[in-house]
């Protein structure tokens, strides 16, 4: 394991490295002065030349390098363009309303898409697994932007079971603290906690459904052919034999075995959703860490451009080490497979 | 005993090219504590008739017989959940690849864990864990596996192949089960591993009172210890009796072939001679002949032999030919 552990850890720092690179080098390919683009002062602004002097802007490349990662670990990720907010504790609320939505949206998919794909595997070919799988085909293939207007035009107009954007109503008065919507009703004082916290989830539940549909669907596909290729293996044959009860096959043989697969595999459903939640965000207006990179690109707000697109790829990058220890640690073969250690 | 009653127990596959015979009025008579080995060649049925046994057949195909008994219980007359019960109370099987067949996500200890009855383990929560353990312990030690430390904590891919046997027959009789069915569970495996497996069986078969039906592919490689030695081809019956009466004095040509082969492997050929093998391939499932399914390619096969042969009793016995190299005049 601990040769895993290290594996996996390198290829984590090392791609967080070039990652701050990347996000450097976008001050230089950003018009304009890149100490600007970096700090978010302007050079007629009475601090330009502290801030030039602090982000070692007359040094050499590599000096300067040095300094931003400093600031960067810091936390002083430089203001904002166009309302000089400073970048970070912005940037900080604002991932965390991605996160709470991303979050209820996994839990969603993983709760229903796993079950509904044991249950068709176990029905291989026959009706009611068709009928599923036939189901996630078409919810994998609706795009999201048209299916969020469709929900919100029958749920929100045509029923008025939910609002239809925003993260709870202004009257509440909740004071944004952390950013998470639940979190925050938790923390405020208002007297109507109780009626805030309903309106808030009435608020989440559209955004949430539309975001899990098409990973719960695509991982309905993957668990089921998983389970599928896991019912054909020898030791299932082997446990069968032993006169278990299909229900104890699926739950102790195949079951986790088909989760070795379809765990790996969500690494690719978790980069799927934050791509989708810029969609969401934006149809929902929700105050979200996509919302927010796509008012700063027609802004042209540079430093939180480059601080949005640092934060994306470096959650993206995290799950996936995330996923992978559990992977390695559960799952003693995968690490048998690469290193050949225990 | 009898624990194990099998008459002309047929299975029958449907396919595009019609109705398929893959077993055709195959008897096994299994006594208790019995080693019994079944041989044949690829194809010849002898591993369906294990799944037939442990009512682990494909639902499409048709399975019929005249008895198939368990201990005095008509297997076909039960329904899919009493069989399962009887097979994972009474029966157990082995298999060729052993790696392939135990989980490769959990351990060692876990699977046999997961074997020994609920009811074995009694007591507190923390005494039936002491418990367990130490059941997995003495048996690990049973199959001859001493070192039990660090085997309970490995997972199957670390293990060699004849470890991995070992603890599938460690799994196997964690709920001491009247019969183990052993299909072919040395085939690929060094001769040294192949020795240890083979005498551990043997061993078995005696201290625990077990039934053991070894299947195997050619007839050097059954267990020394075997009473009874079953023929098939193409899943026909061919001769079926007292191991040692039937090496020593084969009735039926097939039999007598593949002993001559076993025979001839072990010492040496001379310079371009002949293999001692019979002409011709084993058929394939479209084209069985009809009668006597060996008939194409029997030495002795004469125009009778396009019907299929009755039995033949003899002395504890049992053999289809028309043609049988024994002189039964007398």
């Amino acid at each position: 394991m601990t040769r895993y552990l290290i594996g996996r850890l390198t290829v984590f720092i090392i791609a967080v490295f070039l990652l701050t690179v990347f996000s450097f080098s976008l001050n230089y390919f950003f018009p304009g002065d890149p100490i600007t683009n970096m700090s978010g002062v302007r050079s007629f602004q009475s601090n330009y030349p502290l801030v030039m002097e602090m982000r070692a802007g007359n040094e050499n490349i590599a000096t300067q390098y040095l300094h931003y990662l400093r600031h960067l670990f810091a936390g002083n990720w430089g203001q904002s363009l166009s309302n000089g907010t400073p970048v970070f504790a912005d940037g900080f609320q604002h991932f965390m309303a991605s996160m709470e939505l991303i979050i209820l949206a996994l839990l969603v998919a993983v709760t229903l898409g796993l079950p509904l794909g044991v249950f068709a595997a176990s029905r291989f070919r026959q009706r009611s697994d068709k009928a599923v799988i036939s189901l996630a085909m078409i919810g994998y293939s609706v795009p999201v932007f048209w299916l969020a207007q469709l929900m919100i035009l029958l749920f929100a107009i045509k029923l008025g079971w939910f609002p239809i954007t925003g993260q709870i109503n202004p009257l509440y008065g909740v004071e944004p603290q952390t950013g998470s919507i639940l979190v925050d009703v938790f923390l405020s004082n208002s007297e109507y906690k109780a009626a805030a916290f309903q309106d808030a989830i009435n608020h989440i539940v559209l955004p949430v459904l539309i975001l899990a549909i098409m990973p719960m669907m695509l991982l309905l596909r993957l668990m089921r052919n998983a389970t599928q290729e896991m019912l054909q293996k020898p030791f299932v044959k082997a446990a069968r034999a032993r006169g278990l009860n299909e229900w104890r096959v699926l739950v102790k043989h195949a079951i986790p075995n088909a989760l070795q697969s379809v765990l790996h595999q969500t690494t690719l459903l978790f980069s799927l959703m934050l791509t989708n939640s810029i969609v969401v965000e934006s149809i929902f207006n929700w105050p979200g860490m996509g919302n927010w990179l796509i008012r700063s690109i027609f802004e042209r707000d540079y430093p939180i451009i480059q601080s949005a697109v640092l934060m994306f790829a470096f959650v993206i990058l995290f799950f996936n080490l995330l996923v992978e220890l559990y992977h390695g640690w559960r799952f003693p073969i995968v690490r048998h497979e690469q290193y050949a250690t225990r | 005993m009898q624990l194990l009653d099998i008459r002309n127990l047929t299975v029958e596959m449907q396919t595009p090219h019609g109705v398929v015979r893959v077993l055709d009025k195959v008897n096994l008579q299994l006594i208790e504590g019995e080693i019994h080995s079944i041989v044949g060649e690829s194809g010849s049925g002898k591993s369906l008739l294990a799944k037939a046994i442990v009512g682990f057949i494909n639902p499409n195909w048709q399975v019929t017989a005249d008895r198939l008994w368990w201990n005095g219980q008509d297997l076909l007359a039960m329904s899919p959940r009493q069989r399962r019960q009887i097979t994972g109370r009474d029966m157990a099987m082995i298999f060729q690849d052993p790696n392939a067949y135990l989980d490769p996500n959990s351990t060692v200890e876990q699977q046999i864990v997961e074997a020994i009855p609920q009811g074995d383990v009694r007591g507190t929560f923390m005494r039936r864990r002491v418990d367990r353990k130490t059941r997995v312990k003495r048996l690990l030690h049973r199959v001859g596996i001493r070192d039990h430390e660090s085997i309970m904590d490995s997972y199957p891919f670390e293990l060699s192949q004849g470890i991995a046997q070992k603890v599938s027959i460690a799994i196997a009789i964690a709920h001491r089960p009247k019969l183990l069915i052993a299909d072919e569970p040395t085939t690929a495996m060094e001769p040294s591993t192949r020795l240890q497996i083979h005498r551990l069986l043997a061993r078995l078969a005696v201290s625990q009172k077990m039934s053991v039906v070894l299947i195997s592919q050619d007839v050097a490689s059954i267990l020394p210890e075997t009473k009874r030695l079953t023929m098939l081809y193409c899943g026909q019956l061919m001769e079926t009796g007292p191991a040692k009466d039937i090496l020593s004095e084969p009735a039926h040509p097939y039999t007598d072939s593949m002993i001559r082969m076993s025979l001839q492997t072990q010492q040496q050929l001379p310079h371009k001679a002949r293999l001692p093998t019979l002409p011709g391939a084993i058929p394939t499932l479209r084209h069985m002949p009809i009668g006597c399914r060996l008939g194409p390619r029997c030495p002795k096969a004469q125009k009778t032999c396009v019907k299929a042969p009755t039995a033949t009793h003899e002395r504890q016995r049992v053999f289809h030919c028309h043609f049988p190299l024994l002189d039964t005049t007398s």
